[in-house]
């Protein structure tokens, strides 16, 4: 220890394990999985239901998995990432495909692959996977000019192919999410304002073809009901209608745990996975959502330290999808709660009940802290 | 080396971009937590109101109808608990598994059930629950019970069903209730200018008392909160906190006690299914107080009114309402006929007191009597020979009565008739009474345009022609003669009591009028008159010639007159003929009025036997029976000794019909 002192000045080999790694990064998050617990708790528990009661304890189980994964990550050189993501890419797409053809059918969309103990989501993945490989291809090309055309090709087909696998499950949601975080992460590496400007109007050019061929009825119907919640309120609206009631009758401080009359008595649907901030904003209010928004928020703005302070471009990008990631799941899942946006299939990172996402999201948490804990040169 | 520092400058490029992150970080933060302020702090109350009203179901608390007890407090109509079982079409998710499973518990048809939830659901929406069955037994209760939790949408509901212990007995007077028909929703709120609300599947009376009484009976109903869930299942049986929102219990109604004596009315119910040759009378009988309150009404033959609270069924109702003999309807005062010789009382009334005869005035009565081109015949191929008016009135000889007719002309007749309380509606507490017809000269030229004719004078001084009253009439007018000129108001509730059983109202007996002492347009009768007139009816139940001397009360006298009405004239060939060859719609309807004591009136009894050809042995025996009833629950000390073995014997003394039907 003395020698490495006396050669370098600078303590490098003293910073132990729980020196390097990102502690606050790490209180925050647990502070994000207690929340999620203790709501998820009420969510399960309601009135009549004894057969969700169950879920909780699943959920404590994905959590510890999270965890192992998210110190797998941090302890694991991201450069293996860099090195690997096409095979991951591609491995992930064939599962995509492999849902096409022996997928469990839930809510009327094709999403899910049965692996006995566990429902596996390639799409959930997927996010994953193009996070990785389009940090690599970002990472790969002359920063200092923006992107043209010809640069674009490549990374559009990239994120082409499991978009449209996505779309055609149909899981919009996950798709716009992928799409999103694509965007991003491109957005981010510069592209040409002439590009820019192209794709806007085509996309204005695209949308009514899109609305006319494109979507279904019922996917036609839930825009429609976002625009007029009013036009069904016992059937499309319902979901939107129930959900900003809860969110606006918790008022300030809100009901209390468990008291909260929409999520108890079944109003809301989908409590325990896409609507459980409602359960959130309903029995502890706008402090409790703030603060868990606040929560959030700390996260975002880590994030952008470490990506800041990453070694290499590659770690950069990462913690640009990481943050792409986080922020448009958290945006778009609060706002469809809220009623700012139409409701699609998004859950909340690390409050929602399930597998795929909180291991995904654990995940990339764990590659963000894999950036953090190789942020110092030496 | 190289790539490393070309990375870092990558990375350093970076820098600023990082930055932006935070302005679009920032940004979305903002709209988030404005649209929270905007839903939970601008917006909060009122989203915290939708979320009390989601849960809250507001249910009916029915009120029990008030009880109708009779003069003693014995009851006559009550209420039982009961379950009936609903869908609610918004919650059930499962129709057609819930319809197979709930079908197979209350016997009914799938299809069927699932074809009236839809049908329920076009016509009063989603969430108005749809019966299927009232009046489950218990087992059915469990039953279904056990399908509820698997069944969203199944309601098993307690309800109040309205028990009639008397079944038939009185069911024209007791009404019935059932389900509000939408047509008269609007009415009847409007009617009780909203002091009652009326709401579809409200129950409420639809006849008789239950009609008339309707709105102290029916209480108030409650309303008691429910916590439910988004299926519209119960989530909480103890009832909630709400915001603002207080249950009210329900008001049970006010109790109804009734003049009517329940024992006699079931002796005057019993006494219409005499065991004799006509077996079972068609027709009412009223028995009043003299003070007007009504002991019994009875009407035959009579409908069971509890199977109108459990729903009838369209089978039932046609077979009632297409019955020939009119079970629905209340023949005491809905239907009016021709008095007959129940009229010769007043007529000898009028004549008395215009000093056409005196009572020892001597008539000749023959046979008949030729009157213009007309011959008027008396009801006897002998005539009566020469009679005074107590005679006349004891035998019933037509003759005598048509001299009257002809010496006192028809306004006359009216004027007294109308004094004595006929031809004018009662008002009595039951609903759709009709008012009767006592004619005059005025009232022909009036509404036919013709002259009165003299002839006419003739046949209405029988009780024939144009003159049409109702049983009650006739019990008011021999009332007013019995007691020699007061002239009262029936009635039939006493008293009405609040919840707390209190006397909330009670009812008088009412002196309308005393026609021996105020002039009633222009009529005064003096006492003496009546007595006359009564001294001929106490004959016509005991005198050797009375035309109803065969029912006596031992120990009792009755004073009454027995009548005829026709429903068709018969040709003069046919006129001697025996009533009883007729067919049966064709024949007459007996009369029997009376009232009783003779020397000290107490109660009057009007009989009407429809289509029993006879006014004695249709309607005497059943006033004898009744004041045999009467007699043994008030005097039984005047009853002798001997009366139950003399009781039988009495039945055996029928009539010869032929010689003494009265007309």
């Amino acid at each position: 220890m003395k020698t490495m002192e006396l050669r370098t000045h600078l303590q490098v080999e003293e910073r132990t394990f729980f020196k390097r790694i990102d502690l606050n990064l790490c209180a925050v998050i647990l502070a994000l999985n207690l929340i999620g617990l203790i709501n998820l708790y009420s969510a399960t528990h309601g009135v009549h239901i004894t057969d969700k009661s169950n879920l909780f304890w699943m959920q404590i189980f994905w959590l510890f998995s999270g965890w192992t994964i998210f110190f797998l990550l941090t302890f694991l050189d991201y450069k293996f990432f860099d090195r690997f993501a096409y095979v991951i890419y591609a491995s992930n797409v064939g599962a995509l495909i492999a849902v096409h053809f022996f997928g469990k059918i839930s809510y009327g969309a094709q999403r899910w692959l049965d692996l006995g103990f566990f429902r596996y989501q390639p799409s959930e993945t997927m996010k994953l996977s193009l996070v990785l490989v389009l940090a690599r291809i970002l990472s790969r090309r002359d920063s200092s000019k923006k992107m043209g055309f010809t640069d674009l090709l490549w990374p559009g087909v990239i994120v082409g192919i499991p978009f449209i696998i996505t779309v055609k499950q149909p899981d919009l949601g996950t798709a716009g999410l992928m799409a999103l975080m694509a965007t991003t992460m491109v957005i981010f590496s510069r592209v040409k304002t002439s590009i820019l400007i192209i794709f806007l109007v085509l996309g204005a050019i695209a949308a009514p073809l899109v609305w006319n061929f494109g979507l279904k009825d019922y996917q036609k119907n839930r825009v429609l009901t976002f625009l007029s919640p009013g036009r069904d309120p016992r059937g499309t609206g319902y979901n939107s209608i129930q959900s900003k009631i809860a969110v606006g009758s918790g008022r300030i401080f809100g009901k209390g745990f468990r008291k909260g009359t929409q999520s108890q008595l079944e109003f809301l649907p989908e409590r325990h996975t896409d609507f459980i901030f409602s359960v959130l904003s309903e029995e502890h209010g706008f402090v409790g959502s703030i603060f868990t928004l606040g929560l959030f928020v700390i996260i975002y703005v880590m994030s952008i330290s470490i990506g800041a302070q990453a070694r290499d471009p590659f770690g950069s990008m990462l913690v640009v999808g990481a943050i792409a990631y986080l922020f448009w799941h958290v945006f778009v899942n609060m706002g469809m709660v809220i009623g700012i946006l139409p409701i699609v299939g998004a859950p909340l990172p690390l409050l929602s009940y399930g597998g795929s996402s909180l291991l995904s999201t654990m995940s990339v948490l764990g590659l963000l802290s894999s950036v953090a804990y190789r942020r110092y040169l030496f | 080396m190289n790539q490393i520092s070309n990375s870092e400058e990558e990375v350093k490029e970076y820098q600023s971009r990082f930055k932006a992150l935070y302005i679009v970080v920032g940004f979305a933060s903002l709209i988030i937590v404005s649209r929270l302020w905007f839903l939970q702090i601008y917006q909060g109350e009122e989203l915290r109101e939708y979320s009390e009203k989601n849960r809250v179901k507001e249910t009916k608390v029915l009120a029990p109808r008030g009880l109708i007890l009779d003069r003693d407090g014995k009851v006559l109509v009550d209420n039982l608990p009961g379950f009936d079982v609903s869908i609610t079409p918004q919650y059930a998710k499962k129709l057609d598994e819930t319809a197979t499973a709930v079908g197979e518990i209350i016997n009914t048809p799938a299809a069927k059930i699932i074809n009236d939830v839809k049908k329920g659901r076009r016509r009063d929406g989603p969430f108005r629950p749809i019966r299927l069955k009232d009046n489950l037994s218990l087992e059915e209760v469990y039953r279904l019970k056990l399908l509820r939790w698997d069944h969203p949408g199944l309601n098993i509901n307690e309800t109040v069903i309205r028990h009639y212990p008397l079944g038939p007995n009185g069911a024209q007077m007791f009404g019935y209730v059932g389900e509000i028909a939408r047509e008269q929703i609007e009415r009847l709120n409007q009617k009780y200018a909203n002091r009652i609300t009326f709401e579809q599947g409200d129950i409420i009376g639809q006849s008789g008392l239950e009609l008339t009484w309707e709105q102290k009976i029916r209480g108030t109903d409650g309303i008691w909160y429910l916590e439910v869930d988004a299926r519209g299942r119960e989530a909480n049986a103890d009832t909630p906190r709400f915001l603002g929102l207080k249950p009210r219990n329900a008001v049970p109604g006010s109790n109804l006690v009734l003049t009517i004596d329940k024992d006699i009315q079931e002796a005057a119910y019993k006494a219409m299914f005499r065991d004799d040759v006509y077996g079972n009378r068609v027709g009412g009988v009223v028995v009043m107080k003299s003070n007007g309150e009504v002991l019994a009404w009875v009407n035959t033959p009579s409908f069971d009114p509890n199977e109108f609270t459990t729903g009838i069924s369209n089978e039932v109702w046609d077979s009632l309402a297409n019955n020939k003999l009119k079970p629905l309807r209340d023949k005491i005062i809905q239907d009016h006929f021709s008095p007959g010789s129940t009229f010769k009382p007043i007529v000898a009334v009028a004549a008395l007191q215009e000093k056409i005869i005196t009572p020892t005035t001597l008539v000749h009565a023959p046979a008949f009597i030729k009157f213009g081109r007309r011959i008027y015949h008396d009801h006897t191929k002998t005539g009566q020979g020469y009679i005074t008016v107590l005679e006349a009135i004891e035998r019933s000889s037509n003759v005598f009565f048509y001299r009257m007719g002809i010496s006192l002309g028809i306004d006359k007749i009216a004027a007294y008739a109308r004094a004595l309380g006929l031809g004018e509606k009662s008002h009595i507490e039951l609903p759709h009474e009709v008012s009767g017809l006592i004619p005059s000269s005025e009232w022909k030229l009036r509404t036919m345009g013709e002259e009165w004719q003299p002839g006419e004078n003739l046949s209405n001084a029988i009780g024939q022609g144009f003159i049409l009253t109702t049983a009650l009439q006739m019990a008011i007018a021999y009332n007013t003669i019995a007691l020699e000129g007061k002239v009262v108001k029936p009635f039939i509730v006493k008293k009405i009591m609040n919840v707390d059983n209190n006397v909330d109202q009670e009812f008088q007996p009412v002196i309308v009028r005393d026609v021996s002492k105020d002039p009633f347009k222009g009529v005064t009768v003096d006492p003496k008159t009546f007595q006359v007139v009564k001294e001929g009816m106490r004959r016509v139940a005991n005198g050797n010639s009375g035309t109803a001397r065969w029912w006596k009360v031992p120990g009792v006298e009755m004073a009454g007159k027995t009548g005829t009405s026709q429903v068709r004239s018969f040709s003069s060939e046919e006129i001697y003929d025996k009533c009883e060859l007729h067919r049966f719609e064709l024949r007459h309807h007996g009369w029997f009025v009376a009232y009783a004591p003779a020397e000290a009136p107490e109660i009057v009894i009007a009989v009407l036997a429809e289509h029993a050809c006879h006014g004695n042995t249709g309607g005497a025996p059943v006033a004898r029976d009744i004041l045999m009833a009467y007699t043994q629950k008030y005097h039984p000390e005047k009853l002798k000794k001997d009366v139950q073995s003399r009781t039988p014997a009495a039945k055996s003394h029928a009539p010869i019909l032929e010689e003494n039907s009265d007309e």
